[in-house]
């Protein structure tokens, strides 16, 4: 090894001192020393998986002095390769943020929810109260009545695993109806498969890549950056489809700024071009999938100089893609984005989108898709719930069916729409109408009720229905600050949670572990869920004393240990990544009906919906009123990293992005800031205005997450604006569940004052470590 | 459209604080300056001046010790043992302490030597040139024209001066009249030099024209010091001392400013 | 002895600021200070458009000005052609501030002139900076000039174009740019819009 220079300038320095004060050198400091780094100090690094998006990276902690210093990318993670993103950097900012939930609050009596009015509690009492009450609503509604949403890695304690261990059909997550139902269902009713957490893209071996919206650069899902853009590197051809210019169509050899809602438009085009030209790969489409005939009649028509009077794109460009795209097939593909619901026809979006991969000749075939693989895990073994969990997520349908054991009632989105997916935004009706049946009681773990799904003000009301609402989070939230109990997990770096298996072409085994005690009265969720089910009395369901015996059984069944875990942290297993690979085993891929893909999808047209994918224009704009888009800070996550003062120094407040010609047209002036109205009259702001060529004249833009109303959240208050505030309208995708958000309309009224609020250098100081 | 994710390093780093250190320099080395000069004339007159140069150098070195983040460290003079002549700063502090030594010397001396402030008026001439040569030498800040290696001396030789006129109000003002014309000359010189430089001096240029009021009230303040001189002394050495004031204050201020800008 | 050198793939960077996360906390960064961040340039107008994201950090200059205006020598150049502060010695004057025409230095409230070190500390235990290390998009590339089979030799032979901020300075910086999108050479001083 290389001596450390400074290293051992420390050590001869600490050696002198030592001398001159008799042992005493740690207690002296010279006035003009300087003060030591955490790194000259012993360093202990600990396993574990990122929690600051959904994505999961596995990270390597250090510890220096009893505190988290630092966190890295592991590098032996299939996720992470010794790499993390800008929030998986900072999380340590979220583990000492002094605004934390530090132990449970009970609301006080006789207050109204929303006045935020809380007294301390203990756990026992906290759990009793919910117990209590949970109960007395199971008594008199049934268990059904108690509806639970969660989000994030310790969603699958409150979920899956209590909510089918107490009977409730109605668990939910948003990750599924307002982020990814409509490619999920879309996938599973074209190739028989779901697209799962991680996005099977052979990035590694493609060559022309198609981006619909899905904002690469600014999504920052580590690994798909990673990939994407290494993909570039090597000279992959990228076409960027999105009405703004995004980072990804910077990157772009073509950008087509295409109108709003009319993606299906173009994506028939391209299907046509490929047919009607003859550029398919006839080999694969023969042997693989059923419904060519009835495609190539149903889209006869929709020729690209159709498809240019909608979309706003010239019918050469959209000609010179198709062809394009079959020049480089099958190692041409169209990724699926992940964020998908955005006009209510969004299944019929994907089907599209799909079937161009499918006459590609792409999916299971180097280049395009691979098939991703479950890795290997055994339960652990408790009795059998009453319930299948029900929740689902990103990686497709649910347990929740039609048909329900003797004794327990289906969903209550049921007959909502087609998919197995739950719908969080429609459990919220029942709340309010008691139809089909009454929810009387809300258990929300790290869901982020009032940014996270469409129409705050329904949910409020919802809300103030109820008899009972639970939040279990981390930070005072604007939603959590409405709970009659208030319980603080403790962050993912001083807790375990169960273990993660990652669909992946080598599918992979993560494990969580606590790098540090928790700090205050916070808990861990798997502690929170158990006690709480022993207080209800379902202690049966619940044999393990402690997490770490929990979890060293299920890893024992694979032939792991938890021992092994914590010092390997990820174990990597074998995939099966592409068609020849099942075909050397005799296995088809393909669960649909039909058992190919399925172009033509006689399951749709047996339940009154397109059998193929036809346009739907969305819903129009009123005069005077622009378009309201979002999509993501690569700096930020969702609207949960707000007050983190590492990430908020980088980007402090939102814009709204607004075309240049069109800003002057409106008097406005770069930077000022204004009010966004909806057409409902919502009124959200003020924000800042960003004049930019970046994006179309007829919509504007946010990045979702800001505009938070938590004064608790001292560093995140007041600062841009909240989308999901003006998004009081939704369209529900009939199809899966799915809540199009792009379907609200804002315009701009200027002179806003300027917010006055402290510098968020002046607010963090406190904050260091 | 430029924006930025994280702060550039470009922000003010020398604030009010600097400013005053700017101020007693001036005043400190202009006066001591002067006590040299007049102690190789006169050693009692001299001696008579030398308690205040030296208190107007504790200040300053107060100043900048209160001032410093580093404080502890400042007080360790051995830090400035080794040679860095192209350090203004290096200078400074060698300039300021030989100074405060000599006057010292001076002070406890009942009759000090001429040749005591022959070195006397070496060291507190370091001291009146250093800052505009700490100013001058950074390339990267197209305000602090060269120009300044002459316009600091002279604003500063006029501060001490308009000062001066307290004590020796004839003798004092002829030079200051003078020095007021000089300084006067140098400031509206910059200008033009900034015109005449390359891409980073014209947005300096467009700086000082779009900004520069307080400079330009500075210019105003130091014409009038020079017109009404002779007739009412005390009037001219306000005048003189706001003006010479406002603008070094601008220069230092404005001129930390970034104009690291390229291709926007 | 090695003459460290770092590149950035500007046709690679997303802007996505991992490495300026990264930088905060290894090198406990205070807040309201930044030893690196992100320029994002918009240029062209609708629908012919470039942005340009480019990270600003210390360059390492060959030949720096900040290190003759420090009275202390607290500022230093070493022998493996890192610019650095001696910490101890610093008596935060500003001079070097003041001298840097990157403003890549800033005045860290400890009491002490602060910058990018080119993460010295991990360097010399062999490993990559972490904003290096970090970088997801994988555009960050560090090495040794001197060493021909290094990771930067080979970036800086492969790269289509090669720019250093200000030339002119003559400063000769150890931090290039590569392939940089707006294409047209970072000394133009007119933006392609307005
Ligand atoms: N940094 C960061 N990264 C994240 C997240 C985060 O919070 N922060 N969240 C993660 C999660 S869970 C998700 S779901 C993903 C979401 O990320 P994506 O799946 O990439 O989301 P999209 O909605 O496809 O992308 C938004 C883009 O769609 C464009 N757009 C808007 N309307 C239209 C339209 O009608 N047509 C077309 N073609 N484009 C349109 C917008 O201009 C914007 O550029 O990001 C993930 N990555
Ligand atoms: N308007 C609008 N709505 C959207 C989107 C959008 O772009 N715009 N995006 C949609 C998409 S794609 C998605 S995936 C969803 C995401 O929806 P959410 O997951 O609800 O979004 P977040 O804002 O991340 O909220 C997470 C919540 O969990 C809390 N939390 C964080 N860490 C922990 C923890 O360790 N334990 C516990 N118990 N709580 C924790 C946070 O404080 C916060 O309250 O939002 C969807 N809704
Ligand atoms: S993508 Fe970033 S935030 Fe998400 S898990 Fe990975 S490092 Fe964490
Ligand atoms: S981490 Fe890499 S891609 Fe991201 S901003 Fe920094 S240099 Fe650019
Ligand atoms: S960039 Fe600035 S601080 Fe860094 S070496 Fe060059 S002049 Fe010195
Ligand atoms: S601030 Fe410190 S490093 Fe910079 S010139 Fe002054 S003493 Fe040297
Ligand atoms: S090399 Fe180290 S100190 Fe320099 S910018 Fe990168 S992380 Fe920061
Ligand atoms: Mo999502």
């Amino acid at each position: 090894m290389k001596l450390n220079r400074r290293k051992f300038l420390t050590l001869s320095a600490a050696s002198v001192g030592a001398v001159a004060l008799g042992g005493r050198a740690g207690a002296f400091k010279a006035p003009w020393t300087v003060p030591q780094k955490w790194y000259e100090g012993q360093v202990t690094t600990i396993y574990s998986y990122c929690e600051n998006c959904f994505w999961k990276c596995g990270i390597t902690v250090k510890v220096a002095g009893g505190k988290v210093r630092k966190i890295d990318g592991q590098k032996h993670n299939p996720k992470s390769r010794g790499r993390l993103c800008p929030r998986g950097q900072a999380g340590v900012a979220q583990l000492y943020d002094p605004d934390r939930l530090k132990r449970p609050l009970i609301r006080v009596e006789g207050s109204e929810r929303s006045e935020g009015k809380y007294r301390e509690a203990s756990w026992d009492e906290a759990l009793d109260y919910i117990a209590a009450r949970m109960l007395k609503i199971k008594d008199k509604y049934g268990p059904e009545a108690i509806a639970w949403f969660g989000h994030g890695s310790g969603d699958s304690w409150f979920v899956e695993y209590l909510p089918a261990a107490w009977g409730s059909p109605n668990a939910a997550k948003p990750a599924v109806s307002v982020c990814t139902a409509p490619r999920e269902t879309a996938s599973q009713w074209t190739f028989g498969r779901g697209v799962g957490g991680h996005e099977p893209v052979d990035w590694e071996n493609t060559e022309y890549i198609v981006l619909i919206g899905h904002h690469i650069g600014e999504d920052t899902h580590n690994t798909q950056l990673q990939e994407f853009a290494a993909a570039l590197r090597r000279g992959a051809k990228l076409v960027v489809v999105d009405p703004r210019f995004s980072t990804a169509a910077s990157k772009a050899d073509r950008w087509l700024p295409i109108k709003p809602g009319t993606d299906t438009a173009l994506l028939l085009a391209w299907i046509n071009v490929l047919i009607e030209e003859g550029l398919y790969d006839r080999e694969y489409v023969e042997k693989y999938t059923v419904g060519l005939a009835e495609l190539a009649e149903h889209v006869k028509d929709k020729t690209p100089e159709w498809a240019a009077s909608i979309t706003d794109l010239p019918a050469d460009t959209i000609r010179a893609v198709a062809r394009e795209l079959a020049a480089h097939a099958p190692k041409a593909v169209l990724p699926p984005g992940r964020h998908t619901v955005w006009y209510g026809s969004d299944t019929q979006r994907m089907r599209a989108l799909y079937i161009v991969n499918a006459l590609l000749g792409n999916y299971g075939v180097p280049g395009g898709f691979y098939l991703a693989k479950k890795p290997y895990l055994e339960k652990y073994p408790h009795p059998p719930f009453p319930l299948e969990p029900a929740a689902g997520g990103c990686s497709g349908s649910s347990g929740g069916s039609e048909e329900v054991p003797e004794g327990y009632k289906p969903r209550a989105d049921k007959g909502k729409f087609f998919a197995k997916t739950t719908a969080i935004q429609e459990l919220v009706e029942p709340m309010l109408s008691g139809k089909p049946y009454p929810i009387r009681g809300l258990i929300c773990y790290g869901t982020n009720l009032f940014h996270s799904i469409p129409n705050v003000p329904r949910t409020k009301e919802a809300l103030r229905k109820l008899d009972l609402y639970v939040a279990i989070d981390v930070l005072p939230m604007e939603h959590v600050m409405w709970a009659d109990v208030i319980l603080p997990e403790c962050t993912y770096l001083e807790r375990y949670d169960d273990l993660v298996a990652i669909a992946h072409k080598t599918p992979f085994i993560e494990l969580r572990q606590p790098a540090v005690k928790p700090l205050w009265d916070s808990k861990p969720g798997w502690w929170i869920m158990r006690e709480l089910a022993i207080k209800l009395g379902l202690e049966k369901f619940v044999p393990w004393k402690n997490i770490e015996e929990y979890l060293d059984t299920r890893l024992q069944a694979i032939g792991s240990s938890l021992e092994e875990m914590k010092k390997k942290g990820t174990l990597v297993q074998r995939g099966r990544p592409y068609l020849k690979d099942w075909e050397r085993w005799h296995m088809n891929p393909f669960k649909t009906p039909s058992g190919k893909i399925e172009l033509y999808s006689k399951t749709f047209a047996e339940h009154g919906f397109d059998p193929l994918p036809d346009y739907t224009p969305p819903m129009p704009a009123p005069t005077g009123f622009y378009r309201l888009l979002y999509g993501r800070s690569p700096v930020h996550s969702f609207a949960k990293t707000q007050n983190n003062w590492v990430l908020m120094e980088l980007k402090p407040e939102n814009e709204v992005w607004i075309n240049n010609a069109e800003g002057k047209k409106l008097g406005l002036r770069q930077g000022e800031y204004v009010w966004l109205e909806n057409d409902a009259g919502v009124r959200e702001g003020p924000v800042r205005v960003r004049l930019t060529e970046r994006i179309r004249n007829d919509c504007v833009y946010l990045v979702h997450g800001f505009g938070h109303k938590s004064r608790g959240l001292r560093l995140a208050f007041g600062r841009g604006a909240s989308d999901n505030t003006l998004q009081t309208r939704y369209v529900l995708d009939k199809i899966s569940g799915g809540a199009g958000l792009r379907n609200n309309f804002v315009k701009i009224v200027p002179n806003a004052a300027i917010p006055r609020l402290k510098r968020i250098s002046t607010l963090a100081r406190e904050r260091r470590l | 459209m430029t924006t930025f994710y994280g702060i550039p390093g470009g922000g003010h780093f020398w604030h009010w604080t600097t400013q005053i250190h700017f101020l007693l320099v001036a005043l400190a080395g202009g006066f001591t300056l002067y006590t040299a000069l007049l102690g190789m004339k006169n050693g009692s007159e001299g001696r008579k001046l030398a308690p205040w140069a030296l208190l107007l150098i504790a200040a300053d070195l107060f100043m900048l010790w209160a001032e410093s983040p580093a404080r502890f460290r400042f007080t360790q003079f051995w830090l400035f043992l080794g040679i860095h002549p192209k350090a203004a700063i290096w200078w400074g502090a060698w300039g300021l302490a030989l100074s405060a030594l000599l006057l010292l010397v001076i002070i406890l001396q009942k009759q000090a030597g001429r040749y005591w402030y022959a070195l006397l008026a070496v060291y507190s001439t370091i001291v009146v040139l250093y800052p505009g040569y700490a100013l001058a030498a950074n390339a990267a800040r197209p305000l602090w024209d060269h120009l300044l290696l002459a316009l600091f001396p002279a604003t500063a030789l006029l501060l001490a001066l308009a000062l001066l006129i307290a004590w020796r109000g004839e003798e004092a003002v002829r030079w200051l009249e003078l020095t007021s014309w000089v300084s006067l000359l140098l400031a509206l010189l910059l200008p033009a030099a900034l015109a005449s430089g390359g891409v980073d001096q014209a947005r300096a240029l467009a700086l000082l024209l779009r900004r520069g009021l307080l400079f330009g009230l500075g210019t105003l303040l130091v014409l009038l010091a020079a017109l009404t001189a002779r007739r009412t002394p005390a009037l001219a050495a306000a005048c003189a001392f706001a003006g010479a004031w406002l603008i070094r204050g601008w220069l230092v201020a404005e001129g930390q400013h970034s104009l690291f800008t390229h291709g926007f | 002895m090695a003459r460290y050198a770092m590149v950035i793939d500007l046709e690679s960077c997303v802007g996505c600021s991992a490495c300026a996360a990264a930088c905060v906390l290894e090198n406990e960064v205070p807040p309201g200070h930044n030893r690196l961040w992100i320029r994002q340039r918009e240029l062209g107008v609708f629908p012919e458009l470039t942005v340009e994201y480019r990270p600003e950090q210390c360059l390492h200059c060959e030949n720096p000005p900040c290190v003759p205006a420090c009275p202390t020598g607290a500022s230093y150049k070493n022998e493996d052609g890192l610019v650095l502060v001696r910490y101890e010695r610093c008596i935060a004057c500003g001079a070097c501030v003041a001298a840097c025409p990157y403003d890549a230095r800033f005045m860290n409230p400890a009491g002490y002139v602060d910058k990018c070190t080119f993460c010295e500390h991990r360097i010399a235990d062999g490993l990559d900076p972490a904003c290096v290390e970090t970088c997801p998009t994988g555009c960050r590339v560090f090495g040794d000039l001197d060493d021909p089979t290094s990771a930067v030799r080979e970036a800086l032979a492969k790269a289509g174009r090669i720019d250093v901020l200000r030339p002119e300075m003559g400063t000769e910086p150890k931090l290039f740019y590569l392939n940089t999108p707006s294409k047209r050479g970072l000394n133009d001083t007119e933006e392609v819009q307005q």
